[in-house]
């Protein structure tokens, strides 16, 4: 049937683009200049080692990192422990795992970030769409706070937060994820400290994302408003409650989209979030790979961002196929 | 035969961005009987689908009802600038039918979603099977597939879409019927089904009377029980297709319809020769009569004084010289005698 050779084809479809994207992903941080070596074995040197010795480091990290063997051949070991679920070991935080580091920085950038999409998306739209449906000197000023916020960048409001609620009315602490001398558990403790540092970064976060989402919404609602079904709904004597349902779907397909997307992309890290407000998320340990060629690290967190924005992609392809019609029809081309 | 319409004095405006009135409806009364069908002709912008918007009580902003009159099966209702009336005469008493070209049902809802809730709206005990079964039983008597109804807008052809929203104007069976450019996204056979439908319609007595507008004059003509023609936001003239196409009353009516609808063989050369030029803005109409710019037989008193309606409710016209010679045929040369004065 149209809808299941649909979802068939476009699974075959993300499939070739996952390879792709892996290929592409253990070949491009091999392109960058510098052998990270080096740049180990540097800082090791400085710890006061001989060259005899540093000689033989050398060779050792060279092998255990299996950059002696060819390309191919080390491309085929990564994929090897991809499949065990292994992402290698980090150069420049040596003997840490990648999993563990991202182990530890993901929960950070997902506590953060997660909440501020949904919050932010649900909160946006609604303010929207009500701006929409009210018109007036509400439409007028919702409409006016959300572009300012929404075309705010980032570490502008964050730093109008930090200044504000930190600084000058220091509500909140700042300045790192969590109080000095505690670390990372399920505990009362820790929660308790840690959710009073992730208030800032989390209200720079949602409001831009309510801007944003507000006045995509309130356009979107607007222009279904005017529509000709709407028109019609009206001249057949349909509620006010029932033409809102009708406009709401239409307004909010575009909207969902947006959504997965976002949440897709929540594996990255809010990058410039958390370097102004220093919080240990995927951002801040990409940001700090890149700069020391931590190979292994780069492309565990480009490997991870790829996969869970084509899942995302599929899924929102997928949810498509299901509620909107149209797609259903000229994908699947069961024309009735 | 009793009235089925009584639209009086009807006036309703658009409010422009700068605060400014434009009145697409001036000044407008309309009647008619039980079992016709009136059709509505003019050119683009001369306010027809205002005056639908007026009559189906569908305006909005920046539209603005401002006065008027409307009885329809003894049901009276007054307009005036609050626009407050009462929801469940759209659909009941009054009902629009649009051009089905226009995105008129939303593309994310199935027909029979639409059925249910219009049913819904005007009695709310009424279940979405009961609904559903109505629409079934109505679209078998008009010789339509019911599957129609399990369908998405998109997977319907223009002429079933056309049909298939005919029958959801006409659910509730309203008085009235507003029908604005139905047929003119659709091919010919198409226009043929609709508007024999709509007859049957109106036999079977689902309405009781209905207004067609359109630009084709051809189907104007052949559907119409009489034919009202506007021009700058009021009704120059009302008559039987008949008289209109043989010996209308008012020049713009001759200049219209007249070469067009004349059944002798040399039309082919008159329907070359229309009307030059274009109806005034409505933000400024003419003084007087509104068609004294372009009309070939044109008196001082045109652009001095309104014409007063000559002729009875059902049939009249609004022309100083047709009430000086009210035995005389307005010949369409004379009408026309100007066409070299305007640039095309
Ligand atoms: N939103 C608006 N604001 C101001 N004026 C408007 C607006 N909409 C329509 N008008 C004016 O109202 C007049 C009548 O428009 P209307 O749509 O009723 O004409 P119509 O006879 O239906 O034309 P058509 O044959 O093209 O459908 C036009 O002259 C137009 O300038
Ligand atoms: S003769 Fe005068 S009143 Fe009659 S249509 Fe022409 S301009 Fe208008
Ligand atoms: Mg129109």
């Amino acid at each position: 049937m149209g809808l299941g050779r649909y979802l068939l084809r476009k699974f075959l479809w993300y499939l070739g683009a996952l390879l792709v994207a892996l290929l592409l992903n253990f070949f491009l941080p091999r392109l960058i200049p510098g052998n990270p070596v080096d740049a180990l074995v540097g800082r090791l040197s400085q710890g006061g080692a001989g060259s005899d010795q540093l000689q033989a480091m050398h060779t050792q990290y060279v092998k255990e990192f299996g950059l002696d063997k060819p390309m191919w051949q080390q491309f085929f070991i990564y994929l090897g422990n991809l499949a065990k679920g292994d992402l290698g070991t980090s150069f420049m935080q040596y003997p840490a795992s990648v999993n563990k580091l991202v182990g530890d920085a993901l929960p950070f950038s997902v506590a953060l970030q997660l909440p501020a999409i949904l919050f932010g998306w649900l909160i946006g739209n609604l303010l929207g769409a009500i701006a929409a449906f009210k018109g007036g000197w509400f439409d007028k000023g919702a409409f006016v706070g959300s572009l300012f916020l929404s075309s705010m960048p980032y570490y502008c409001l964050a730093i109008l937060l930090l200044f504000g609620l930190a600084v000058w009315y220091p509500m909140f602490p700042q300045g790192r994820a969590y109080s000095l001398g505690l670390t990372p558990e399920f505990s009362f403790t820790f929660l308790n400290d840690a959710i009073s540092y992730w208030w800032l970064p989390f209200l720079s976060l949602v409001l831009i994302f309510i801007g944003g989402q507000a006045v995509g919404m309130r356009s979107m609602a607007i222009y279904e408003l005017g529509s000709d079904y709407v028109n019609y709904g009206r001249g057949l004597g349909m509620k006010d409650s029932q033409m809102v349902r009708y406009i709401f779907r239409n307004a909010m397909l575009p909207q969902i989209t947006g959504l997965a997307l976002s949440i897709g992309g929540l594996v990255g890290g809010a990058l410039i979030t958390e370097l102004v407000f220093n919080y240990p998320g995927m951002g801040s340990l990409l940001f700090g790979a890149i700069s020391s060629n931590d190979y292994p690290v780069i492309q565990a967190i480009t490997l991870i961002i790829t996969v869970t924005v084509l899942m995302a992609n599929f899924a929102v392809e997928v949810l498509y196929g299901f509620i909107d019609p149209r797609i259903k029809a000229t994908q699947g081309g069961d024309k009735s | 035969m009793s009235r089925l319409l009584e639209a009086t004095n009807l006036n309703a405006a658009y409010l422009t961005p700068e605060g400014r009135e434009v009145k697409a409806v001036d000044d407008v009364s309309l009647y008619i009987d039980e079992g016709e069908i009136l059709g509505c002709a003019g050119e683009s912008g001369c306010g027809k689908s205002t005056l639908g918007n007026v009559l189906a009580l569908t305006a909005r902003p920046p539209l603005y009802p401002i006065s008027g009159r409307i009885t329809i099966d003894g049901q009276t209702i007054s307009l005036d600038r609050e626009n407050k009336v009462p929801r469940t005469w759209r659909g009941e008493v009054v009902s629009m039918l649009p051009q089905g070209a226009l995105n008129s049902l939303s593309p994310t809802a199935r027909i029979r979603n639409l059925v249910g809730d219009v049913m819904k709206a005007h009695d709310a005990k009424m279940g979405k099977d009961e609904a559903l079964d109505r629409a079934r039983d109505r679209m078998k008597e008009l010789g339509l597939p019911p599957r129609a109804l399990d369908a998405y807008p998109h997977e319907l052809s223009g002429g079933m879409k056309q049909r298939v929203i005919t029958v959801i104007s006409t659910l509730l069976n309203p008085k009235l019927l507003i029908a604005d450019e139905p047929t003119s996204a659709l091919d010919v056979s198409s226009q043929r089904a609709l508007v024999e439908m709509l007859r049957e319609m109106l036999n079977q007595g689902i309405m009781k009377g209905v207004i067609f507008v359109t630009h084709d004059l051809p189907l104007l003509k052949s559907i119409s029980d009489r034919i009202a023609v506007m021009y700058a936001g009021q009704i120059v003239e009302v008559a039987s297709a008949e008289t209109i196409a043989d010996n209308a009353r008012h020049p713009y009516s001759t200049a219209l319809l007249n070469a067009v609808l004349a059944p002798e063989p040399d039309t082919l050369v008159k329907r070359v020769e229309g009307i030059r030029g274009a109806p005034p803005s409505l933000a400024k109409p003419p003084s007087g009569c509104r068609f004294h710019p372009r009309c070939g037989l044109v008196m001082d008193i045109c652009s001095a004084k309104q014409p007063a309606p000559v002729g009875t409710d059902l049939e009249f016209a609004c022309c100083h010289w047709t009430a000086q010679h009210p035995d005389q045929v307005i010949r369409v040369e004379d009408v026309l005698a100007r066409n070299d004065e305007v640039e095309e």
